[in-house]
């Protein structure tokens, strides 16, 4: 959905002036808050994440003089409570849900886009030759099994590595991630949304 | 209790399929916001449910949920193809790499051997020891490897910037200027994660980066952390990060120097802590 207005430049400054003193610090913060709330939205099941993230940073951006003044406490939760007000709003707003089957049939489209394997397959050979050779082997070995087996397998390779399953996990999923992305980008690359 | 270790898996997992009450989302998208182990860890089990998903793993009830709730939009569908294709590859190239298990012998090839059992034992033994010693030279290297990587993790400037919670922060004296009475005594309970040292640079000559060598007094190891920056919020320091896990009762040194626009290192400033289990 096209928005109207865009946050003004000195809203901009201000919330970033509120969320840390230090610019820096404060630009990656926007940045990840930015992500965080569109993540919130999609978990809400909203209609347009992106959308309702913007909406926020305009509604917050609107009071952001007087909030710096008066607001006790992290200011990301006040952004929440805007993002909650909105997930009302919108979850008011749709009232037409996909049906089961419906759902069951994006789902098997999942499966069957054999036009996109192969380049996927490819953007994956060149993500993965980006990788370091430690980063490719630990995402090998940790998605290796699948199933009951891989529960072992998991607890096996912690002990290996000398660190929890937790830890595993958490250094896996941020490998993993930044190897999405780079999928993600070479998608974009290679078969541009029309 | 915390609010974080109250929120388990299960309940995450539950948050995840849109299955828990109001009160329950927002105290767990509150700390997904705030807390950045949080946020790893809701993302971590929302990994953990596509693998389920994928592997066809979930009930039909969760089937449904799981669909209603990641299979929506074309960005989300777009990432489940990718975790498959991620999936498939490490499946596919794991078992072509995999070793072909022994097959069982009937002792003929023994029989057939043509050594004497007087050069065969020594030779067995020799090499069983060369295993051994090789097993536990790659255990250490990957410990160490491990610990490294967890160190630079905790000390990136973005990491620097975060307050994860269960930290306990510490001011350290340098050497220069401390007396023998000084030094810290940390006490290292079970709900401290991680250990920030602050450490004041005295010295009159300022750098961009400075490295950080740890090492416990009496051990024969230490770990360097690079590139570490340092602040000036009244006083120029650096802080350093270290995870409980790799603390241990005993006294440790840290010695700090700052890194050379040549890369080389410049003087170097002590600082001295005893850990207290």
């Amino acid at each position: 959905m096209a928005r109207d207005l865009a946050l003004p430049p000195e809203s901009f400054e201000e919330i970033l002036v509120w969320l840390n003193s230090d610019r820096d610090v404060a630009a990656s913060m926007y940045l990840q808050l930015r992500d965080d709330l569109t993540k919130i939205f999609t978990m809400n099941r909203c209609s347009d994440p992106e959308w309702l993230t913007d909406e926020t940073f305009d509604r917050v951006g609107k009071k952001v003089v007087v909030l710096r003044q008066t607001y006790k406490g992290d200011p990301r939760l006040y952004f929440y409570g805007v993002a909650r007000n909105l997930i009302r709003e919108d979850l008011k707003k749709v009232k037409t849900q996909a049906s089961l089957e419906d759902i069951e049939h994006r789902a098997q489209d999942i499966e069957f886009k054999e036009e996109t394997a192969d380049l996927r397959e490819e953007c994956l050979q060149t993500c993965l030759e980006e990788l370091s050779a430690e980063k490719r082997d630990l995402i090998l070995n940790y998605y290796a099994k699948e199933k009951q087996a891989k529960i072992d397998h998991r607890a096996e390779l912690a002990k290996r590595l000398n660190t929890s399953v937790e830890t595993l996990r958490v250094r896996v999923h941020r490998i993993r991630n930044s190897l999405e992305k780079c999928i993600e980008q070479c998608l974009d690359r290679k078969a541009p949304r029309k | 209790m915390n609010d974080e270790t109250s929120v388990t898996d299960a309940l995450l997992r539950q948050y995840l399929l849109g299955n828990v009450d109001d009160e329950q989302r927002q105290r767990i998208e509150s700390l997904f916001l705030i807390d950045s182990f949080m946020r790893e860890r809701v993302l971590g089990t929302e990994q953990d449910l596509i693998e389920d998903y994928l592997e066809d793993s979930l009930t039909p009830t969760d089937k449904e949920r799981f669909l209603s709730h990641f299979a929506q939009t074309p960005k989300q569908q777009r990432k489940l193809r990718i975790t498959k294709s991620i999936k498939d590859w490490a499946v596919s190239e794991a078992s072509s790499t995999q070793p072909i298990p022994a097959k069982a012998t009937d002792g003929s090839g023994i029989r057939a051997w043509p050594w004497k059992k007087s050069v065969v034992v020594p030779v067995a033994l020799a090499i069983i020891v060369a295993i051994v010693v090789a097993a536990v030279w790659l255990n250490k290297r990957n410990k160490r490897l491990a610990i490294e990587q967890e160190l630079a993790q905790l000390n990136t400037p973005v990491s620097l910037r975060e307050v994860p919670p269960q930290m306990t922060s510490r001011d350290l004296t340098p050497g220069t200027v401390r007396s023998s009475q000084q030094e810290i005594e940390i006490k290292k309970g079970n709900d401290i994660r991680i250990v920030e040292l602050r450490l004041p640079w005295v010295q009159t000559e300022h750098y961009s980066r400075y490295q950080a060598e740890v090492l416990r007094v009496g051990g024969d190891e230490s770990f360097a952390i690079r590139d570490l920056p340092a602040e000036n919020n009244g006083q120029y320091a650096v802080r350093l990060r270290l995870p409980a896990h790799f603390l241990h009762r005993g006294h440790y040194l840290i010695r700090l120097s700052g890194i050379t626009a040549g890369g080389s290192l410049g003087p170097t400033e002590e600082y001295a802590f005893t850990i207290a289990e």
